[in-house]
């Protein structure tokens, strides 16, 4: 053979590669083992579940020191049976002592052969482990452990999660900073939340959940410029202390576990990012006569406006047709995609508690996505998430990251999404909207009030499409609003509309009066001065009513439209 | 004289062929079934529908057909090498023209009464061509860059197809497979390290182009508690399936992460945490252990080889086998991203099943002709 036979050399690396090979299942079985240490053996598992042993967690507060889960020592009473001479007579003297003792059931355990340990009762009152001490039995044996209680209640149940059986944060607050909760028993945490607020939202919002026979419902306060979680409220309610029993449904925290469709509460966003582009101005108008087709498809609204709508009435009136040509005016997907990316709608919400519900972003955007989520269609978020992007929109423009933690740092992001004179009209816009559009249930007589209405169709079970008899509704609002502070979200998880709403189950009925309501309470509270007179009649002095015959149908028209300031 | 002509009288009777079987190898087989037939029996709560049953049916036809394949000429394996190559590369296309969706991707090709996915053969036929293309290469011509060329395209083409699916795991096993048979040729260490610098370069740019759930997955693999009840949540729950084990298990069907179906696929990817939270620590390692005595019998009959091919091909299935299994415990075990491989003979799917036991069918018929001559540069005076 001319060349030499790789064989030798082959065989060299086959055994590299054998022993390679080697390592890797070495290392495998390293890792099993390693995995298998680092938990504790099923048997010492068994035992500790009867006992288990439980440290102290440190009380969580809201942010003015007000207790919201302490833990209070619990005794209780066991005996050790090989004291006990005669049961029967150790057991009904027991039961003279304590109330709710089952005097057969423990001479039972007591009269067991072999047994070091009886039972008798669990979370003694101070007067009942003093009977105890005085009975005097020898084997008496009291142990005091803690207990996590929820002097609220269900006030906040959501947000600050449930502790189980072992002393572990199980959800919210409580399973997110669970180490610093364990770990520094001495010190509360305070949180963000502001618990006068969340008793005026969760009473305001329990009502219209009862009242407009709800699925679910959620709310919350968020402060604009801070970023803090004032309140949070996720209805059906939750007991904290049986968190374990509770359904999936009640479990769930609509506000940051859950993503809907939102609906026309989108279209702030949509106008927000087609006044920014600087191809849409408030001047401009569009052809709102119905339906607006793309391809097999057709945008409808409530009712054909048979007209052209300016862009302030779009808003106001909330239109689809008018909504999806703006966005399209604004440069459609090219623009759409990376300006709800930079707002933060296409990944989970990034924030501390494990309530971190996954947003369906639109992968592929074809012109019918674009013009459905121009309205809130075709993309899912949660509450919080859709909240603080508004909030970012009618503050400076910069998104903020939530805060749970009082102690939390303020984190703005640097680049803002809109500038300045967006975030300025955007404001008037949300005015409009509360003033003379779908929102005027939610104005307020102490404050100006700007906001929007959305009303969801709920996708459909079991096919494909939309269902016109379930409806997601929704209001966000903000106050005050030439230069917002705070902002209020409610949304109604299918409402039925009654006689007060004449059977309508849109935002502006059922979920707007719900945020005007908490606004009138929360204001003074948080210190809000009520409106300026000055204020107000400069946001008049920018609309003009103007009416006119339209030409076409020769009725009698009101238009709004804007007046710029340079023109005033 | 031609070369075929020289070797004809060699040709080994049914009756020497059975004794030269490596019987050991064709053992573990069954063995390595019926512990998948437990762990599926106990993945549907106790039951043999739907996956055992249909898992013993297939082991026992896949074994009838690793026989056949033990008992072929390697001479005609080695003829085939290449149009069975094509036929896989073909396939993988046809894939991504006709192919089936299920969970996200399109690796399935449907042919009426059979679902195949040709990536997994493809595997197997890609280092049965590379052992074919370097067993008549010479040793300077492994050092000439022109010669690598070919084999290149081999590795790469089938990667960037089965990346199209996408199937990340496949890809990388594609490449990982490819890249040992190179490696095992003799191509020089070098340019193996020059390789592995330009993917490190190109890591950015692979960053860019993954799909969002795999980029999801590779952060998780970093924080598994990052998203505890989104993507970490495979990995979480086979974390607390492997150590609620313990020594010895909770038992066959007395596992509570996979019985109470906390942990998701076990059937398949997942199997080997269901089988390490039932049978312990012991069970776990066991099973390796069943793996590795496979992989090197694999490994002593691409030693003891006398030809080059088949050499290159049993070492570069004993690598594939290796792999499968070192990548599904690893991933299962938190060493590795989570990425769709499965567990060999153990977890539920045709394909792979039939692919594994075709590998070892050609790990078989290698020992039973390694002293069967294949000239390797025709025309060459005898060696």
């Amino acid at each position: 053979m001319t060349s030499p036979d790789p064989l030798a050399r082959a065989r060299g690396r086959l055994r590299l590669l054998a022993l390679a090979f080697l390592l890797a299942f070495g290392a495998v079985g390293g890792r099993l083992l390693q995995l298998l240490l680092a938990e504790p053996p099923a048997t010492a598992a068994r035992t500790a579940r009867a006992e288990p042993e439980v440290g102290p967690r440190a009380d969580i507060v809201d942010r003015h020191g007000r207790l919201l889960a302490t833990d209070i020592p619990s005794v209780s009473f066991a005996l050790d049976p090989l004291y006990v001479r005669d049961p029967a007579a150790t057991a009904a003297r027991i039961a003279a002592v304590l109330e709710g003792v089952d005097t057969a059931e423990l001479t039972r355990r007591l009269a067991r052969p072999g047994s070091r340990y009886a039972p008798v009762k669990r979370h003694l009152l101070p007067r009942e482990q003093r009977a105890v001490l005085e009975l005097g039995l020898p084997g008496t044996i009291l142990r005091t452990r803690f207990r996590r209680v929820y002097p609220q209640g269900d006030l906040a149940a959501h947000l600050l999660g449930a502790v189980g059986a072992d002393g572990r944060g199980l959800a919210g607050v409580e399973y997110a900073f669970d180490r610093r909760l364990r770990e520094d028993p001495d010190r509360p945490l305070r949180l963000a939340l502001d618990l006068r607020v969340q008793f005026a939202l969760r009473e305001e919002l329990e009502a219209a959940f009862r009242r407009f026979r709800a699925k679910g419902a959620c709310g919350l306060v968020l402060d604009v410029h801070g970023g803090d979680l004032l309140a949070e409220v996720s209805l059906p309610a939750l007991d904290p202390l049986r968190f374990g029993e509770a359904p999936e449904e009640v479990r769930l925290d609509r506000c940051s576990g859950a993503v809907y469709e939102l609906g026309s509460v989108f279209k702030l966003v949509t106008a927000a990012m087609a006044l920014e582009s600087g191809r849409v101005d408030l001047a401009r108008r569009f052809d709102a006569r119905g339906p607006y087709r793309i391809g097999r498809f057709r945008i409808r609204d409530v009712h054909d406006y048979r007209r052209a709508l300016t862009v302030p009435e779009i808003v106001a009136f909330s239109s689809n047709v008018g909504t999806v040509q703006m966005a399209f005016a604004a440069g459609g997907a090219a623009v759409m995609e990376p300006f709800l990316r930079r707002l933060g709608f296409d990944r989970p919400l990034d924030w501390p508690l494990p309530e971190r519900a996954r947003p369906l972003f639109p992968r592929r955007w074809p012109e019918i996505t674009v013009a459905t989520v121009a309205f809130g269609h075709g993309i899912a978020v949660s509450p919080l998430q859709y909240a603080r992007a508004v909030a970012a929109l009618v503050s400076d423009g910069r998104p903020r990251r939530v805060r749970v933690r009082a102690d939390a740092p303020v984190e703005v992001a640097r680049e803002p999404v809109v500038g300045e004179a967006t975030v300025e009209r955007l404001r008037w816009l949300m005015w409009l909207v509360v003033e003379r559009g779908t929102g005027t249930k939610a104005a307020s007589r102490r404050y100006l009030v700007g906001g929007k209405t959305g009303t969801a169709d709920k996708p459909a079970r079991g096919r494909r499409g939309y269902d016109r008899d379930r409806t997601v509704s929704s209001f966000v609002g903000v106050f005050p609003v030439d230069a917002p502070r705070y902002l209020v979200l409610v949304v109604l998880d299918e409402p039925v509309g009654d006689e007060g709403t004449f059977g309508f189950r849109y935002g502006g009925w059922t979920a707007a009066p719900v945020v005007g309501a908490v606004i009138e309470r929360i204001g003074p509270l948080l210190g809000v001065p009520p409106a300026d007179e000055e204020v107000r009649r400069r946001y008049f002095a920018r609309l003009r009513e103007e009416r006119f015959v339209d030409p076409g149908t020769g009725r009698r028209e009101k238009r709004l439209a804007f007046v710029a300031p340079d023109r005033r | 004289m031609t070369p075929h002509a020289r070797i004809r009288p060699l040709r080994l009777d049914l009756g020497e062929k059975l004794r030269a079987l490596n019987w050991a190898l064709v053992l573990l087989v069954p063995i390595l079934g019926l512990v998948g037939y437990l762990v599926l029996y106990s993945a549907a709560g106790g039951a043999h529908a739907p996956w055992a049953w249909r898992h013993a049916v297939r082991l026992a036809v896949g074994t009838l057909v690793m026989l056949a394949v033990a008992l072929t000429d390697v001479r005609l394996v080695y003829r085939f090498a290449y149009p069975v190559f094509a036929l896989c590369l073909l396939a993988l296309m046809a894939v991504d023209i006709a192919g089936t969706l299920s969970k996200g991707a399109q690796r399935w090709l449907d042919l009426g009464p059979v679902r195949l996915q040709p990536s997994e053969v493809t595997k197997v036929a890609l280092v049965l061509a590379l052992a074919r293309y370097f067993h008549g290469l010479r040793i300077e011509e492994v050092g000439r860059p022109s010669a690598l060329l070919a084999p290149l395209g081999m590795i790469g083409l089938p990667a960037v197809l089965v990346l199209g699916q996408p199937d990340l795991g496949t890809a990388v096993m594609l490449v990982a497979v490819g890249g040992t048979v190179l490696f095992l040729a003799g191509v020089r260490i070098w340019k193996f390290l020059l390789a592995g610098a330009a993917v490190a370069a190109a890591l950015p740019v692979i960053w860019a182009n993954l799909r969002d759930y795999q980029r999801e997955r590779v952060l998780t693999f970093l924080d598994p508690e990052r998203d505890p009840l989104g993507a970490g949540y495979h990995i979480l729950q086979s974390y607390i399936a492997l150590g609620s084990g313990g020594v010895w298990g909770r038992g066959l069907l007395g596992g509570t992460q996979a019985q109470l179906d906390f942990l998701p696929e076990k059937q398949t990817d997942f199997a080997f945490a269901l089988l390490a939270e039932e049978t312990g620590f012991v069970g776990a390692v066991l099973l390796l252990s069943l793996y590795a005595t496979m992989v090197f019998i694999a490994f002593a009959v691409a030693l003891r080889c006398e030809h080059h091919f088949g050499r290159l091909l049993a070492a570069g299935l004993a690598v594939n086998l290796a792999l499968y299994v070192t990548i599904n415990v690893g991933m299962v075990a938190g060493l590795l991203p989570v990425v769709g491989v499965p567990l060999p003979f153990v977890s539920y799917g045709g394909t792979a099943m039939f692919a594994s036991l075709l590998g070892l069918g050609l790990v078989l018929c290698v020992d039973v002709h390694r002293r069967v001559p294949l000239p390797r540069h025709p025309g060459d005076p005898p060696a």
